[in-house]
């Protein structure tokens, strides 16, 4: 934890924001003036693990995930379209749940694994495949959100029915009206995992 | 986004120690699907200064069945209430709610807690920017009185000051019918009493209290529980009336029930005129048509809402007759 914290700009003490020459300066500090030790990592700090690679970061408390993901590491697989939690095209997979990067908080995601469609692609798993094959977008935007809960419900669910497939898909929103195209994709999607993975 | 302090909480006392130094000026944050939007939209009449985060204090989300109790933590995410066995087989009021709160990804992130203390959904309270200066923000008037009511209460506004818009939880209901109390970081309140009517708040927790943990007694007997939601769409979207129920049959009479209507007052409505015309009655459909009946009898709709009292009737009596 210490070691995270030598990184910080300054030496910044990050109770009163005075600033120290060296880091035993500042520990001595923190320990005399704020009684407290041993020396928190500043809240700014976090560690990401996006798509297997490992990033670190200083965010500042407002940035949302999505930010940091589509802005600050460049993966633009990330959609953003309402920026309310309403829509899904901002969806990755956090520690196997499908969530909304819009709406967390990249400063709460300290040591969080993270997946993005880029990342499904790489590894080349089937749903991308399927997705080209079933024709499921017509201008694409969403088809990322779509691809990462799809992938989220397979890793839970290898043999998911249309029904369970609807149902997961059911918090991402497609203007141009591909639904009925996403329950074949995944089922396609699902088989030919099975088949992988019985070879 | 403007900024703000923020603190990943590592104890519930230094959360609440947190919340003590920054008193109303503090916001704690879980989930956050509900406070983010607020934040982004500005209509808080106070922007928060700090955040604190309480994710990061472990062991917060379980679901455990404890002698004649579930207990379920603060932070248990919606969706894994919804698919739990155990919560599936005895508690299907509230296992069938949060399964239909928001959507897939919703319930992913947001927790039980963050489900019964979130702000209300009236459009006039959200719209940006504080456009409406409405009583909920500590301005002078109620914009819905005049304005498009058709999702606001069918069972009058508050005594006080005359706010109209409704609570729009879908697990709370279901926690009022299965008698549940909620335990806090300073009491333990049951979950009928847990409900005010603030400026920007809708619980009675004080500035530094935070939920921690459920209780739900196990329904003596082989009391039946459900839960159903009318909304506009099957998905991402909030109730315009919901109902959850549990009822207890003994020797082919109803010997108790709970039934509790949300999204149609400024609090979730315990429908105690259905509770008293069910019981000690045979439950079939004219009993159930009766009950509904009695649950609306003291509505007084607004000018757009009337559609509502219709809604509450039926789904009173549908909910009702799916516990038998």
């Amino acid at each position: 934890m210490n070691a995270d914290f030598q990184q910080t700009p300054n030496n910044l003490c990050p109770y009163c924001s005075a600033a120290f020459e060296t880091f035993d300066g500042l520990k001595a500090h923190v320990v005399a003036v704020h009684k407290t030790e041993p020396l928190p990592k500043p809240d700014g700090l976090i560690q990401l693990t996006v798509n297997g690679q490992s990033h670190k970061l200083l965010v500042a408390p407002e940035w949302t995930l999505y930010q940091v993901i589509h802005d600050k590491l460049g993966l633009t697989g990330v959609k953003m379209f309402c920026d309310r939690g309403a829509c899904g095209s901002c969806t990755v997979i956090m520690d196997g749940r499908p969530i909304l990067s819009c709406m967390t908080l990249a400063i709460e995601c300290d040591g969080k694994t993270i997946e993005t469609a880029e990342g499904i692609a790489e590894a080349g798993h089937p749903l991308i495949d399927s997705y080209v094959n079933h024709h499921t977008m017509q201008c694409g935007y969403c088809t990322p959100g779509f691809i990462t809960t799809a992938k989220a419900l397979l890793d839970r669910n290898p043999e998911p029915n249309e029904s369970e497939i609807m149902q997961a898909l059911a918090g991402n929103l497609c203007r141009c009206g591909t639904y009925p195209q996403h329950p074949k994709a995944v089922l396609e999607a699902a088989r030919t995992l099975k088949e992988e993975h019985s070879k | 986004m403007r900024s703000f302090e923020h603190f990943n909480a590592r104890t519930m006392e230094e959360a609440v120690a947190i919340l003590g130094r920054y008193g109303d000026r503090a916001r704690v944050i879980a989930g956050g699907t509900d406070l983010l939007g607020k934040l982004k939209d500005e209509i808080l009449p106070k922007y928060p200064e700090a955040l604190v985060n309480i994710k990061s204090i472990s062991g917060m989300d379980y679901i455990r069945e404890d002698n004649d109790v579930l207990k379920i933590g603060a932070l248990t995410r919606l969706e894994d209430i919804a698919v739990h066995p155990a919560v599936k087989q005895h508690f299907g009021a509230l296992a069938e709610a949060a399964g239909r709160a928001a959507s897939p990804h919703l319930r992913e992130m947001g927790t039980l807690a963050g489900n019964i203390c979130q702000d209300i959904r009236c459009w006039y309270y959200r719209y940006p920017n504080n456009r409406f200066p409405c009583l909920r923000k500590g301005g002078g008037r109620c914009y819905a009185i005049e304005g498009d009511n058709r999702y606001h209460s069918i069972f009058g506004g508050t005594v006080d000051d005359g706010c109209y818009a409704v609570h729009p939880s879908d697990t709370a209901p279901a926690l009022i019918a299965l008698d549940a109390v909620v335990r806090t970081t300073k009491r333990t309140i049951p979950l009928e009493d847990f409900f005010d009517v603030k400026v920007s708040a809708t619980t009675v927790l004080d500035p530094d209290e935070i939920v921690t943990e459920f209780e739900i007694p196990q329904s003596p007997g082989k009391a039946g529980s459900h839960f159903i939601k009318f909304a506009l769409r099957k998905t991402i979207d909030f109730a315009v009336v919901n109902c959850a129920a549990m009822i207890l049959i003994e020797e082919r009479k109803v010997a108790s029930a709970r039934v509790c209507l949300n999204a149609v007052a400024v609090k979730p409505y315990r429908a105690v005129k259905a509770e008293q015309a069910i019981i000690g009655q045979e439950l079939n459909e004219s009993t159930a048509e009766a009950a509904g009946e009695s649950a609306i009898s003291q509505a007084t709709p607004l000018k757009d809402n009337g559609y509502m009292v219709q809604l509450a009737k039926i789904i009173v009596k549908r909910t009702i007759l799916a516990c038998a």
